[in-house]
């Protein structure tokens, strides 16, 4: 990038990145050091130098940190496709389970468990479920010719409830031991989350492959005929982006249950800071998606310690207050 | 057994340091196990103790458990029956039995654990519940080495058999297998006295919103063959199934016999006290045990079971001069 | 002879639900500046979107620079042609220099941020359409006239050789829609560019077309130079409406006569 591009006064690209990235590396930081069992700053940094107790060992480089990578992964995950949702659908209030991709994933992974399937079974039967889910939509919603946001939306929302049924009828009928595990895909819990590798592979792929593609959704965004006429291949650049954000919601919703609110609040705080520049909202969301919920996360398993909270809860009272703060100051 | 063995599978983490089990000169407990015990893949060998869980998973220790973590309350009466409560050194939310069990460290609750916790407490065997505990923690903690027990005793000698494969873990033989006995001998004594009584058929709710009760194949479902009874629910496929309350009046029990919202709370009878027109109501045959006594896989089990069985004898005297069928 | 910018080759245009027109055949020639005239409903958006490749004809075909429309890279009929809709969309926050900047977007490869040039043309544009003041602000915020003004900056910034102008002088002050359309003619008479308008005011085409495109209700179609197709009786035809004309110095001027 050459120094005499954006014209924006307080933001540029490089201090918003560079903010959100040291306070990503400050949250991972808290994240690891606080827990249900008290460490002191020493061991944990003690640990990080190879030595420490065996027990520090353990707590951190076994416990906390694959917890953290796997949380931050995950909220990265959930904002770059609640903001790639918010374009595809031109409707800032997109979130990435609006289209039933989640309650696919739910049913697939219940089925599993109720089938008594091993966990890699349930995680690739919930992942399956998302990618049908997202075939259903499109398909339904393409009907006959062109599809609009608005049919796309509507189908999205109607699958959902549908899923949402069935998901309720397997919780009714199937014998109480396996409900508690059940629960967790529908209150997302990163207790359980296994393996990292995915959640930040997936990350990085998504980022390099819509950054190329920014500018021309900063140009769909202003709506497709206009899009169309200054030479974005609208209907391509759609069927791309739903499958992406598909994709990386299934990793998300695979990875930690359904965890909401991250998706739909992260992008649409950071446009109201820095505006609609996907180029620079996709990786910002990925970073501050990424702290929203180590932080949430970090404080479900340590406020009431031994018990735990929901991360879900905590992601909401944690968004709320910031999100309206600036939807309070941007009104002018 | 030899002390300073090194074993296999024994706990991660460092061990306490000076705490071995005491040398025993001829393993007689053993023996007696040997020769008169149906399963002989659990046995002691020189190379430390191995047991085979009920998931078919051999489970092996260098020595007897010193720092026992328990992952439900049912599990922690189990192991307070074998004697090892005083290496029980975490358990979870609602272990209230004993009332000793209550001073136990808590480490989260059946379904969600703290595995910060427990993993500081350093255990060197952890107790599970097959059906009950999360299974993705307890994954990641059997990567990270640590042994764990899995229990689900579906009926009755299932119970004996898990007492004394967690005295063989815990080094209690001897009080396992008295434990065991003791248990063994009630639930005979019971079974000896009331299986051939003329049947009585009984509703067993364990649930009151929505209405559930179990099947045959449940351990309570035995308690009920045992005590003569006949359940009416017992053919259903499903373990716990949700019948309708229309289903049971039609079903008409000679006698009703439920749990409740707590140990002394026979809330869930009243609802079918309006009910005049059923058999159970109009003899009165309407019977409340205290959930902990038969809900929970532990000895106490046998407790409920003699309730129950008493339950259905007085359901018999109610009856008049006509027999029902 | 230069060569056409866009031909017009058995063009009918697709209404759906309505019987085919009659069939369009001319070239549009850099120095020409054409208007399409006809009532609500006659088909002059769905013209200009088939001549910017949005739609496609029910029959015949649309040639830029010599080769279908439909065969030529999106990008490269970006960069030939330039479309300003009737109506602006604006569902996410934008300000007004971005709003035109993406009219750059054609000649930028994906990985290129916008230059320093991009960003010169964006403001010459704003400065040209009276909006320079207004470059930070946010477009949800602008009035009617001054988000179609930006609409017209975009169009400049992406500079292509024809402009497609869907009733551009609507919501604009009258010095405004004269600044507008004196823009156009001057861009075009100088022979650098091509454009067909869809316009309301019958006298403004007249002052400012140099070729017609009368298009009736019922699919009719007739075109030619304006003074050829500038008649009372084919006006008074087109829009069911009688009306009064006046010869003057500076050219023919028509009204319509009220009640009648």
């Amino acid at each position: 990038m050459t120094a005499a591009l954006r014209p924006r006064p307080a933001h540029s690209p490089l201090m918003v990145l560079g903010t959100l990235g040291i306070v990503a590396a400050l949250s991972v930081l808290t994240s690891v050091m606080l827990g249900s069992v008290p460490l002191s700053p020493g061991e944990v940094r003690a640990v990080f130098l190879g030595q420490g107790s065996d027990l520090a060992r353990m707590l951190i480089l076994d416990l906390r940190l694959p917890r953290t990578l796997a949380a931050f992964a995950t909220g990265g995950l959930l904002a770059v496709a609640g903001a790639l949702m918010q374009v595809l659908l031109r409707n800032p209030l997109a979130d990435p389970y609006v289209l039933g991709i989640s309650g696919g994933a739910a049913v697939g992974a219940l089925l599993a468990m109720i089938s008594g399937l091993g966990l890699a079974w349930v995680s690739g039967s919930a992942f399956a479920g998302a990618l049908l889910s997202t075939l259903i939509v499109f398909g339904l919603a393409h009907g006959t010719g062109s599809w609009t946001p608005t049919r796309l939306l509507l189908t999205g929302v109607v699958v959902a409830a549908g899923w949402g049924a069935v998901i309720t009828f397997l919780l009714a009928v199937r014998p109480s031991p396996e409900l508690p595990g059940m629960l967790y895909w529908l209150m997302g819990d990163l207790a359980h989350a296994r393996g990292n590798a995915l959640p930040w592979l997936t990350l990085f792929v998504i980022i390099a492959l819509a950054l190329p593609l920014g500018r021309s959704l900063n140009v769909l965004a202003r709506g497709p005929l206009q899009a169309a006429v200054l030479g974005v291949p609208v209907r391509r650049l759609e069927w791309t982006v739903y499958l992406l954000a598909a994709l990386v919601t299934a990793v998300a919703v695979t990875t930690a249950g359904t965890i909401g609110f991250v998706g739909l609040i992260i992008p649409h705080m950071l446009r109201l800071v820095i505006g609609n520049d996907q180029r620079l909202l996709l990786p910002a969301s990925a970073l501050a998606g990424g702290i929203l919920l180590t932080l949430a996360d970090t404080l479900a398993r340590t406020i009431i310690a031994p018990e735990q909270l929901p991360v879900g809860v905590i992601t909401a009272m944690l968004g709320v207050p910031v999100f309206l703060f600036l939807l309070y100051r941007s009104r002018t | 057994m030899t002390a300073g063995a090194e074993g296999s599978g024994s706990g991660s983490g460092p061990a306490p340091a000076g705490a071995r089990a005491p040398r025993r000169p001829v393993p007689w407990p053993a023996l007696v196990l040997w020769l008169c015990l149906p399963f002989a893949q659990a046995g002691a060998s020189e190379r430390g103790i191995v047991v085979v869980d009920d998931r078919g998973r051999s489970v092996e220790l260098a020595e007897p458990a010193q720092r026992i973590v328990s992952l439900a309350p049912h599990l922690t009466e189990l192991l307070f029956a074998v004697g090892a409560a005083d290496r029980l050194v975490a358990t979870v939310a609602h272990a209230d039995f004993p009332a000793a069990a209550r001073e136990i460290p808590r480490i989260g609750t059946a379904t969600q654990l703290d595995l910060e916790r427990l993993m500081a407490a350093r255990p060197d065997l952890i107790i599970a519940w097959d059906s009950g505990s999360p299974r993705a923690p307890l994954e990641r903690l059997e990567h990270l080495g640590l042994t764990i027990y899995y229990s689900e005793p579906s009926d009755f000698g299932g119970i004996g058999k898990d007492l004394r494969r967690l005295g063989r873990l815990t080094g209690s033989d001897d009080l396992a297998e008295r434990a065991a006995k003791d248990f063994e001998d009630a639930i005979d004594a019971l079974r000896a006295r009331y299986a051939d009584r003329p049947p009585v058929t009984i509703f067993y709710q364990v649930w009151d919103q929505p209405l559930m009760t179990v099947n045959d194949a449940h351990l309570i479902g035995e308690a009920i063959r045992l005590c003569g009874g006949r359940n009416v629910f017992g053919h259903l496929e499903v373990l716990v199934p949700r019948p309708g309350r229309e289903t049971v009046l039609a079903a008409d029990p000679e006698a009703i016999v439920s749990g409740g919202p707590g140990e002394d709370r026979p809330d869930w009878l009243e609802p079918w006290e309006h009910w005049t027109g059923l058999t159970a109501v109009r003899r009165d045959n309407l019977f409340f045990i205290p959930p902990s006594l038969i809900q929970r896989h532990t000895p106490r089990i046998a407790e409920g079971t003699r309730m129950l069985c008493e339950a259905l004898e007085t359901a018999r005297s109610r009856r008049g001069p006509e027999t029902p069928p | 002879m230069s060569a056409a910018l866009l031909t017009l080759e058995g063009l009918v245009i697709d209404i759906p639900g309505r019987a085919a027109g009659m069939a369009l055949d001319f070239p549009v020639l850099p120095g020409q500046c054409w208007g399409l005239l006809g009532p609500n409903g006659a088909g002059k958006t769905t013209l200009l979107h088939t001549l910017a490749g949005l739609r496609r004809p029910r029959a015949g075909r649309v040639l830029l620079d010599g080769a279908d429309l439909h065969r030529v890279p999106r990008r490269r009929v970006a960069q030939r042609l330039g479309l300003v809709f009737q109506d602006h969309y604006d569902g996410f926050p934008s300000t007004v220099l971005e709003t035109a900047l993406i009219g750059r977007h054609p000649f930028l490869r994906a990985w290129n941020m916008e230059t320093a040039e991009d960003h010169d043309l964006a403001r010459r544009a704003l400065r040209q359409m009276d909006l320079a003041a207004l470059a930070g602000r946010q477009v949800q915020t602008l009035s009617g006239g001054e988000r179609q003004r930006l609409a017209l900056a975009t169009l400049l910034t992406q500079d292509p050789p024809l402009w497609l102008l869907d009733e551009p002088t609507n919501h604009l002050d009258l010095h405004h829609q004269v600044a507008v359309l004196d823009l156009v003619h001057q861009e075009v008479a100088a022979q650098r560019r091509g454009a067909v308008l869809a316009l309301h005011d019958l006298n403004l085409a007249a002052t400012y077309c140099t070729h017609l495109v009368l298009m009736y209700p019922d699919g009719g179609m007739c075109w030619g130079l304006t003074e050829e197709i500038f008649h009372v009786q084919a006006l008074e035809r087109l829009f069911q409406q009688k009306l009064a004309v006046m010869d003057t110095p500076q050219g023919t001027w028509v009204r319509p006569v009220p009640g009648a």
